[in-house]
């Protein structure tokens, strides 16, 4: 009796979670993969055009392959250097400096502020003819940059403004900086090791679960880029900054093409699966968790 | 016995007057727009108006912003979830909508009520040879400049006959003679510094429809009449397109260029541009007179340049009735309202709009009503207003017309207006995508 009871409660509890999946994620994910397999705008009947949409995808929409390189390059440029920055910022607000709590709050500040008003401000900085950036390297006599309307410019510009709201990869970094056993450190001293033989010999193996999520969770946050390139370029200049899920976007609400849209959605979804999975069975060889057997 | 009858003859009437009073009250209307601030305060007062007049008709603003494909997402959902608005602006994929049978057909009310002809000619969309909507209002292009900064310069003022007005080459020249480096050199002089420059001569729009009157007035087209051909790499076209480039790239008399795909909200104003004597012309729409006309300088309105024509664009937003409209008469009412410049005064005489009636631009009476306002500065009547007898409006039923602009030739305008490729290389490229693209199926009609 307990027990029936038990389960009931078991089942409640679960209840809201496992509803919200089935009715937010499952479902549209199936109507997402059922209608890939159509060409449908919404507002006249959809038609059956079996792997029509993936043929167009791969052999006649030349934006598809652009947008895919957009995704990858800005990907490929901004995890590692927002990790790098978070983690030498994360270093130096783990130290015991006098108003440490200033400095941290400093830093994370930028991350509470919505997207839309840190890019209409990045806008801003990026302005070629009155923007900070600009008049900053004027005074300093360097060359002027056309950050955002040369196509060689604009996703490095981009990854470069995603340095600016790292603070919530420096908060995740920062807690797991100070799990790391003091002891193992001052050992290290005792040694003679210095500051570098910390670093690699306790605090990055300490550190490497931590790097891990944050890898993943960049990787793909990475591919899915859209709402900066949406309000600074829409995809320009000559669509180099269309990434790919602004090229989607595009497609299901500018041009109608929902069944594209739905077929370029779930290559996506598999695209992102499959880099998942390389990183995590590549954790094995970097990755050390304390109390692992191995 | 007597006083029986009373009540119950008391009891009728209320409920005669209920019933009455609930099917006067019953007619809720909703009216989804966009726009700018004080746009949007110009449209409510519009709705309370026809409120006001209409006893009974209930209005309720819908706003949505217009940036991107915002609005028209929305409009999607609304189709989808079966809310869509009674009446409203439309936005993209117009004829999308129409050929599914989304819009009511106003032919029998402006039948009817004989006011076909009391509109600008340009104003009833058709399909199907059935009005499915109207154009909002009549918008156009104009040349603004900053009277001081032109007459401080020693440069004569642009003429403001559009039948008369200068060529392109001449409106370089006047660009060249405005455009200082912060050493006072113009472009072309020994030193000129480009980098440096404390006034550029021009800021020109260049999102797609603001080219259109130059290349009309060279003879050039986008599309052909069908809709089946490219024309984007003819000569004509291409040698409008140059021009512009030339503008930066060549005579500098123009900042970094505004690329077409780019959100008009990235820009720094260049109406603040003008105010400041930052450019000296600015070339842009007709409905920055309302802005404009809060700002304190000596604003000017110049004709528009010429290539070989005097040629000028009518460009507005989309009104509909909806066809899922449960009180169509008393949308048509609202619809009417909104075309009659009478009720909706503020929106013209501020400047924001161009009347579509055509009385409003011939008739005394009626010009007196809207131009004469501080909205519109000496010079609009003959550069602008009487400009329309000529403008010509992008076929709105080009198929696929958004996405071959947006994925074909905007992204080569964009090489072109860095310098990277000349417009002849772009066009030919872009053309040669799009007769592969199987995007030119022709018309709807």
């Amino acid at each position: 009796m307990t027990f029936r009871k038990d389960s009931l409660w078991g089942w409640l509890f679960c209840l809201p979670l496992a509803l919200g999946l089935t009715i937010w994620v499952a479902f549209p994910l199936g109507v997402a993969v059922v209608m890939s397999l159509f060409q449908w705008n919404m507002i006249s009947p959809a038609v059956f055009i079996g792997l029509g949409n993936f043929d167009f995808m791969f052999f006649k929409d030349h934006l598809f392959w652009n947008s895919l390189w957009v995704m990858f390059y800005y990907t490929l440029l901004s995890v590692p250097l927002q990790l790098v920055t978070a983690f030498g910022l994360a270093l130096m607000l783990n130290t015991k400096v006098k108003g440490m709590g200033v400095f941290r709050t400093i830093f994370y500040l930028p991350s509470l502020i919505p997207v839309i008003v840190s890019t209409a401000l990045w806008m801003w900085l990026f302005n070629p003819q009155y923007g900070l950036f600009n008049l900053f390297l004027d005074a300093v006599g360097l060359p002027t940059q056309e950050w955002l309307t040369n196509p060689d410019m604009v996703i490095p510009s981009l990854v470069l403004m995603s340095l600016w709201s790292v603070g919530n990869i420096v908060i995740i970094f920062l807690a797991g900086l100070q799990g790391i056993p003091k002891e193992l450190e001052e050992a290290v001293t005792v040694d003679g090791g210095g500051a570098w033989h910390r670093l690699r010999h306790v605090i990055l193996p300490f550190m490497s679960p931590v790097i891990f999520y944050n890898l993943v969770m960049g990787v793909i946050a990475g591919l899915q880029i859209f709402t900066q390139p949406y309000i600074m370029t829409n995809g320009g200049p000559a669509n180099a900054s269309l990434t790919y899920v602004l090229h989607l976007y595009k497609q299901a609400f500018q041009f109608s093409k929902m069944g594209y849209a739905n077929a370029l959605a779930l290559i996506l979804l598999i695209l992102t699966m499959v880099l998942s999975l390389i990183v995590f069975k590549s954790s094995n060889r970097w990755v050390y968790y304390e109390g692992d057997k191995k | 016995m007597k006083k029986g009858f009373a009540v119950v003859a008391a009891l009728v009437l209320q409920v005669c007057f209920i019933v009455a009073g609930l099917s006067a009250e019953n007619i809720k209307l909703s009216f989804m727009f966009w726009g700018s601030p004080a746009e949007d305060t110009a449209i409510r007062k519009a709705l309370k108006d026809f409120e006001a007049a209409n006893p009974g008709i209930t209005v309720t603003p819908l706003f949505a912003t217009y940036s991107g494909a915002e609005y028209d997402a929305k409009m999607k959902a609304m189709s989808e979830s079966d809310t869509l608005p009674d009446v409203g602006y439309f936005g993209g994929q117009f004829y999308d909508y129409a050929s599914n049978n989304f819009f009511l057909d106003m032919t029998p009310y402006v039948t009817k009520e004989g006011i076909k002809n009391d509109y600008l000619p340009q104003t009833w969309i058709m399909y199907q040879n059935k009005i499915v909507g109207a154009y909002t209002a009549a918008e156009s292009q104009v040349v603004y400049y900053n009277k001081k900064v032109l007459q401080d310069a020693g440069v004569p003022l642009p003429p403001t006959d559009y039948a008369k007005s200068w060529t392109w080459a001449q409106y370089v020249d006047v660009w060249k003679k405005l455009t200082i480096d912060k050493n006072n050199k113009h472009p072309g002089e020994a030193g000129f510094d480009p980098k440096k420059v404390v006034r550029f001569g021009v800021n020109h729009e260049m999102w797609n429809q603001m080219l259109l009157p130059q290349v009309w007035s060279n003879g050039g087209d986008i599309f052909s009449a069908d809709g089946k051909q490219i024309l984007i790499d003819s000569p004509a076209t291409i040698q409008v397109i140059q021009d512009f480039a030339d503008l930066r790239n060549k005579y500098m008399v123009m900042s970094s260029p505004g690329l077409t795909e780019y959100n008009s909200t990235s820009k720094v104003d260049p109406k603040v541009l003008l105010q400041n004597g930052q450019i000296g012309f600015y070339v842009s729409g007709q409905w920055e007179l309302l802005d404009f006309a809060g700002m304190d300088f000596p604003l000017g309105i110049g004709a528009l340049p010429i290539h070989k024509n005097p040629a000028q664009l009518y460009v507005s937003g989309i009104n509909v009735i909806f066809k899922a409209t449960k009180n169509p008469d008393a949308a048509w009412k609202l619809q009417k309202w909104m075309m009659t410049p009478d009720k909706t005064l503020d929106l013209y005489s501020k400047g924001l709009w161009m009347p579509t009636k055509a009385s409003w631009y011939t008739s005394k009476a009626d010009l007196d009503k809207w131009v004469p306002t501080k909205a519109h500065p000496e010079g609009f009547k003959a550069a602008v207003l009487d400009s329309m007898k000529i403008a010509r409006v992008m076929p709105p039923n080009v198929r696929n017309a958004d996405q071959i602009w947006s994925e074909f030739i905007n992204p080569e305008l964009d090489l072109v207006w860095l310098g990277k490729q000349t417009a002849e290389q772009g066009m030919k490229k872009a053309a040669d995508k799009i007769r592969k693209s199987g995007l030119l199926t022709g018309l709807w009609n």
